[in-house]
């Protein structure tokens, strides 16, 4: 397994550097069957990488995630953000869902400021914060609605802002724009790379899409089936004044979709 | 500083609740149809339970008309002489008016349903966190749900005497089952998603509980409730069995005794319409508790 280290965010939080030392997983089935979803792994990421990590369906890559997230443990190896090793969900690495997994008690701007009142920030500091980025993604008029009324892009708006507004040190992406209609995943996808562009945060997103991985990443990761391991770890640097969609045109664009796509056909062909 | 796309606010509509198949004009024509063949079929019961007892093919011992009912039920709200001739003039039935003795019966349920409410919601929220709780509560709570209500009436009356207390016991035991079994359903049904995003926005376990389990198993709540308050209206004759004057499962039990049957169905109409009533309002007040029911 090869390591890449890439520098983007210079600026970036060192306390952020997501190391993966040998880090696998195994389930044991209803029927007490041992499946590996995910061989040994060692990966580096520093801090302001965009790392995209693509893959077939069932190659594990969501296992990946939540061993990140800190909702499942690793069988073996560990994972460290800033070199603690990761133990349990923390406010540390905010996650966004495939679904908004908004709580529909709360209204938008509840929803977005619910990770500062967890840590007792008071009432105006975090209503400036919520409403700070609540703006940033565009619902600066949906504030006092109900999740509900709100539609599935703007529900997944407030997912991001209410992870931003929380202030991680990364931010795991699970598919999070893969039940959204192709518009609005393209406006999202460049209301997404706005904000790293701002922000600088490390962003690991899981996406089972091809360009959407070579638009939005500074780094590829093409995992294989089952057993899931990486089999391609690939920058992309089209440049950093990537803008908008006329990128998806750009030849070296198609020559990286092509090279990750022939990587996934192969581990595809690897499935028993 | 934003990057929103304004144009989105527009494709996505987000202004009203989502389209309705159906546009609300038809809506309300089809419903107001379904309210008139409703009436219609109750108008054709009546006149057929009325036919019966005219035309005398039942004795009316067994089955009184419309009519008497209705007198029963009048004379039950009203003071009258005692007997046709009699100068004792009497208030109501067994010295209480009828609607004393649904208030008298509505007290005890109320009371018993909101012990019920207490005890049911707090085991079932430890049923539904704390594993070991759950399971060497499980089967008694099982037990318990099964037994008819009239069954333990009798030690009841032994261990609380015959007032009030020990009818509102019987009104709770039946009751808080049901209540915490669908606490248990609701904490048990919750999107472990949900948990986990509450928890990576660094919630702490009580954190979890209080944002997330308790307003998840809310609608799940409700709806034991509704069922419990079921149970209770069930169980309210049985409770009132012995010295149950006032309440109107009691009325209605004595005036079988009494071959007062006019009573005995004004009685049942009277305890069937609050029961409807009461649900009815339990429906409202929990659609305003959880207005994202069926939403989200």
């Amino acid at each position: 397994m090869s390591e890449q280290t890439r520098p983007v965010g210079s600026d970036g939080d060192m306390s952020a550097v997501v190391t993966f030392d040998g880090v696998s997983k195994t389930y044991v089935t209803d029927s007490g069957d041992l499946v590996q979803a995910v061989t040994e792994t060692s990966l580096t990421v520093q801090p302001g990488e965009f790392v995209c990590i693509v893959g077939p369906s069932g190659c594990g890559k969501s296992t990946v995630m939540d061993m990140l997230a800190g909702f499942h443990e690793p069988t073996t190896g560990e994972i460290r953000l800033g070199g603690v090793r990761v133990d349990g969900p923390s406010a540390d690495r905010g996650v966004v869902f495939q679904q908004p997994n908004l709580f529909p008690w709360m209204t938008v701007r509840k929803n977005t400021e619910l990770g500062p009142r967890l840590r007792g920030v008071d009432a105006g500091e975090r209503r400036a914060v919520a409403e700070r980025f609540l703006t940033m993604v565009g619902l600066e008029a949906f504030m006092d609605r109900k999740p509900y009324e709100l539609s599935g892009g703007m529900q997944q708006r407030c997912q991001i802002a209410r992870v931003l507004a929380n202030d991680p040190r990364i931010i795991l992406m699970d598919e999070p724009f893969g039940a959204l209609d192709a518009l609005t995943r393209e406006r999202m996808q460049a209301e997404l790379l706005q904000i790293w562009r701002e922000k600088r945060k490390t962003v690991f997103f899981i996406t089972h899409d091809v360009e959407e991985a070579i638009f939005l990443g500074t780094r590829v990761l093409v995992m294989s089936a089952r057993p899931g391991r990486v089999v391609l770890d690939l920058p992309v640097r089209l440049g950093d004044g990537r803008s908008g969609p006329e990128m998806r045109s750009l030849p070296q664009f198609t020559a990286l979709r092509d090279q990750v796509a022939t990587a996934i056909y192969a581990a595809q062909g690897a499935v028993p | 500083m934003s990057t929103s796309l304004a144009a989105d606010a527009v494709t996505s509509s987000p202004t009203g609740p989502p389209a309705v198949a159906t546009p609300r004009p038809r809506r309300r024509r089809q419903r107001s149809r379904a309210a008139a063949v409703k009436l219609g079929v109750f108008a054709v019961l009546l006149l057929l339970w009325w036919a019966v007892t005219a035309a005398r093919l039942v004795e009316p011992l067994f089955l009184p008309g419309p009519g008497a009912v209705w007198d029963a039920f009048v004379r039950a709200n009203s003071c009258h002489p005692i007997s046709t001739g009699v100068d004792r003039i009497v208030c109501g039935e067994q010295n209480y008016f009828l609607w004393e003795h649904l208030l008298a019966s509505l007290q005890r349920i109320a009371a018993g349903v909101s012990a019920a409410v207490v005890v049911g919601v707090t085991l079932g929220f430890l049923m539904g966190t704390v594993k070991p709780i759950a399971t060497v509560v499980e089967p008694y709570l099982n037990f318990l749900r099964s037994l008819p209500p009239l069954g333990y009436i009798g030690l009841l009356i032994v261990w609380f005497g015959i007032g009030d207390v020990s009818k509102i016991w019987l009104l709770f035991l039946a009751a808080f089952p049901p209540i915490a079994m669908a606490t248990i359903a609701g904490v048990r049904g919750i999107r472990p998603t949900r948990v986990h995003a509450v928890q990576s926005l660094g919630a702490s376990r009580w954190q979890v509980v209080q944002h997330v389990v308790l307003p998840s198993s809310l609608p799940s709540i409700v709806e034991g409730i509704r069922i419990a308050v079921g149970f209770a209206w069930t169980t309210v004759v049985a409770a009132e069995l012995n010295n149950g004057i006032p309440g109107i499962g009691g009325l209605a039990y004595i005036s079988g005794t009494q071959l007062q049957t006019p009573l005995v169905i004004a009685c049942i109409i009277v305890i069937g319409l609050a029961a409807i009533a009461l649900d009815a309002l339990i429906k409202v007040v929990g659609g305003l508790l959880v207005p994202w029911h069926g939403k989200a």
